[in-house]
């Protein structure tokens, strides 16, 4: 295999990513595009970054050795990528940590953020609470309500709620009024975007900054494995957690990887959020790639269970490995995640976020009593607190069922 | 080649209105156009909705939204510019949309639908760099690629955009998106004047022009060869708690003040 090489200059993964944004954003993306390239280079950021990543966020975080969930699945053994583990509770804060130093290099004062699950908008609110920014978090009203917990945490750390009621009133609806405030307030305003989405160069961008996933887990197997994992599972919905483990192994061609989305009803059914098991090439929010829309190009609402995963689209990047079969993606429903989210949390010890829910109901299913002698890591990208209210009232219907 | 309208449009105090398709429904939106045509401005410009108009703000969302409540498709607004061009005479007709609604039609049949009955174009979220294949086969059919222009576009940027520019350019007055509120006659004046430096098609002003006084302004202010509303169109509607019959009496006085 050719070593790995994506994007392009101009933010292409093969035929996907790309900059479909209007003109008065156009230069904005091409400016931060060189800011970035520029402190790609610079040793100060790196130490300042790497700084942060030990001692605020408490990385690396642990590799851990699952053995009752890997005796329960009478397959592979399992490890588990703890991001859980980190400051604010998920993956998220690596990449904004990244940005916000960034922000600050370019001279921008104010920040402004999507989210979904509202993990993205709290590690958002908790940069710009230690270094002292204004933060405007734009947040579905649908996700408000079943995302509390998190709401209270980010108005607790000093950032503005906008509450988005167009649309399906959920993540994408709130990149599209992210992406409108951006262009009212070109001037002054950074635009942190959490997930390996939108145009180019932030789904590059986000993936390097969270990559930091992949190559610790990388030294970490290599230490006590003494080799490279076999399969690699994450859950994809805009798609950084997975990328953030992936990227590191791409070369790697006896690793195998595996991306789950949310598949909510049923991959077939229109309530899904299976974009690249149910979707087809479209550009939504200034980027190439799957998305769930009709014949006319209409962008449908997604539908999960599991806030973070309820979007329409996906990276670029995870398009062009899904079209390169590089990277093999399924779907998981609402039902299986809930289940899985029940049966991690009494094996291991673990409440997982329902996001990794969908890549541990996954596993389980698909390598019960297979697979022995093989090493899996699964990306524990989030934990279940901010999900306890939602899991609670689904599991409560289940068993009234 | 037949002749495209855009070719054609007069030196100054250039009118173009903006009217989202299928709004509030498909036949009220018939007599929307008509009415529009009727007063038979410079420019009238389509609006093909998209449910994501990321550049577009609340109001041209809620025109879409409404437009895409009874399943508008692409078909039935190309038709309905069909339709309308047959009352079209001097009018240019410019259709304004995503790049996602004609990747999904198919940017051949598109085209095929539309030529020879559209002058121009304006795809929102395709910016210069990916222009490529789409200009080229819009231009074999004579279908003008319009420019936009933001405040944000520096003088290296938009000489590489405006080379070979035809029909016209819109300039975007406000760094914002479509209709907010702030004017700022001076800094509209000081990029109008360099773009014209750099091409010698017009140049309209188009986002947050809502009334006959902002008309006269851009008109005696700056250099600007005419101004774009669109919004403000739209917003009457919403004004007039959705009374049809009274916000086609309202749009059809208010066309005839911005006509200056």
């Amino acid at each position: 295999m050719k070593t790995y090489k994506q994007p392009s200059t101009v933010g292409r993964f093969g035929e996907f990513g790309g900059m479909y944004v209007s003109e008065t954003l156009m230069p904005l993306l091409l400016n931060l595009d060189k800011s970035y390239k520029k402190i790609q280079k610079d040793k100060k950021f790196k130490i300042e970054l790497n700084d942060l990543f030990k001692n605020y966020v408490g990385r690396p975080s642990s590799l851990h050795h699952a053995k009752n969930l890997s005796k329960y699945i009478n397959g592979p053994k399992v490890y588990l990528k703890r991001d859980e583990l980190n400051h604010t509770g998920a993956h998220k804060i690596n990449n904004c940590l990244g940005q916000i130093l960034l922000a600050k290099k370019m001279g921008k004062t104010r920040i402004i953020a999507e989210t979904g699950a509202g993990q993205h908008g709290v590690a958002t609110a908790t940069v710009c609470a230690l270094f002292g920014l204004p933060c405007y978090i734009y947040m579905g009203s649908k996700d408000i309500e079943r995302q509390k917990p998190n709401v209270f945490r980010m108005k607790l750390l000093g950032a503005t709620i906008i509450p988005v009621e167009s649309g399906s009133k959920s993540l994408k609806d709130a990149m599209n009024e992210a992406l409108r405030d951006w262009i009212k307030n070109v001037r002054d305003t950074f635009y942190i975007i959490g997930s390996t989405a939108g145009p180019h160069p932030y789904p590059k961008m986000v993936r390097d900054f969270q990559s930091v996933i992949g190559k610790e887990a990388r030294e970490q197997i290599l230490k006590v494995e003494k080799k490279l994992p076999d399969y690699l599972i994450a859950c994809v919905g805009g798609g950084s957690n997975a990328m953030g483990l992936f990227y590191p192994f791409l070369n790697d061609k006896n690793v195998k990887i595996i991306g789950v989305e949310a598949a909510g009803r049923g991959a077939k059914t229109e309530e899904t959020a299976a974009t690249m098991t149910s979707g087809t090439p479209g550009i939504l929010h200034g980027s190439y790639s799957y998305v769930l829309q009709d014949n006319d190009g209409q962008i449908k609402e997604a539908h999960s269970i599991s806030a973070g995963l309820d979007y329409p689209g996906v990276g670029p990047e995870h398009s062009y490995l899904k079209d390169i079969k590089r990277v093999k993606y399924f779907g998981v429903t609402d039902k299986e995640a809930l289940k899985a989210f029940q049966t991690c949390s009494k094996l291991e010890g673990i409440i997982p976020a329902l996001e990794p829910s969908h890549a541990l109901a996954y596993l389980i299913k698909a390598f019960k009593n297979k697979h022995k002698n093989k090493v899996v890591i699964l990306n524990m990208c989030g934990r279940g607190d901010k999900d306890l209210f939602t899991a609670a009232k689904a599991i409560g219907f289940d068993a009234d069922e | 080649m037949q002749m495209n309208n855009l070719d054609s449009l007069p030196k100054k105090k250039i009118l173009s209105l903006f009217m989202t398709c299928g709004f509030p429904t498909l036949n009220q939106s018939k007599k929307i156009f008509n009415e529009m045509l009727s007063h038979q401005p410079d420019i009238i410009e389509f609006g093909l909705p998209f449910s994501d108009p990321m550049a577009d703000g609340p109001i041209i969302q809620e025109a879409n939204k409404l437009a895409l409540r009874s399943k508008l498709s692409t078909q039935q607004s190309l038709d309905l510019i069909k339709y309308l061009s047959k009352s079209k005479n001097n009018t240019s007709f410019v259709i304004m949309c995503y790049l996602n609604t004609v990747r999904k039609f198919g940017l051949n049949k598109f085209i095929k639908n539309i030529k020879s009955i559209v002058d121009g174009i304006i795809i929102v979220d395709l910016p210069f760099e990916e222009e490529g294949e789409i200009k080229k086969s819009l231009s074999k059919n004579n279908i003008h690629l319009i420019k936009l222009i933001s405040p944000m576009t520096d003088k290296k940027r938009s000489q590489k955009l405006l080379k070979d520019s035809k029909g016209f350019i819109y300039y975007i007055s406000a760094t914002g998106i479509t209709g907010s509120n702030r004017l700022d006659y001076k800094e509209i004046n000081k990029n109008v004047k360099s773009i014209k430096k750099i091409c010698s098609v017009p140049v309209l002003v188009g986002f947050g022009i809502k009334s006959r006084k902002d008309v006269i302004n851009i008109t005696k202010k700056t250099k600007a060869d005419g101004v774009i509303i669109g919004s403000a169109l739209i917003q009457k509607y919403f004004d007039l708690k959705m009374d049809f019959n009274r916000y086609l009496k309202n749009l059809k006085k208010f066309i005839i003040e911005v006509k200056v």
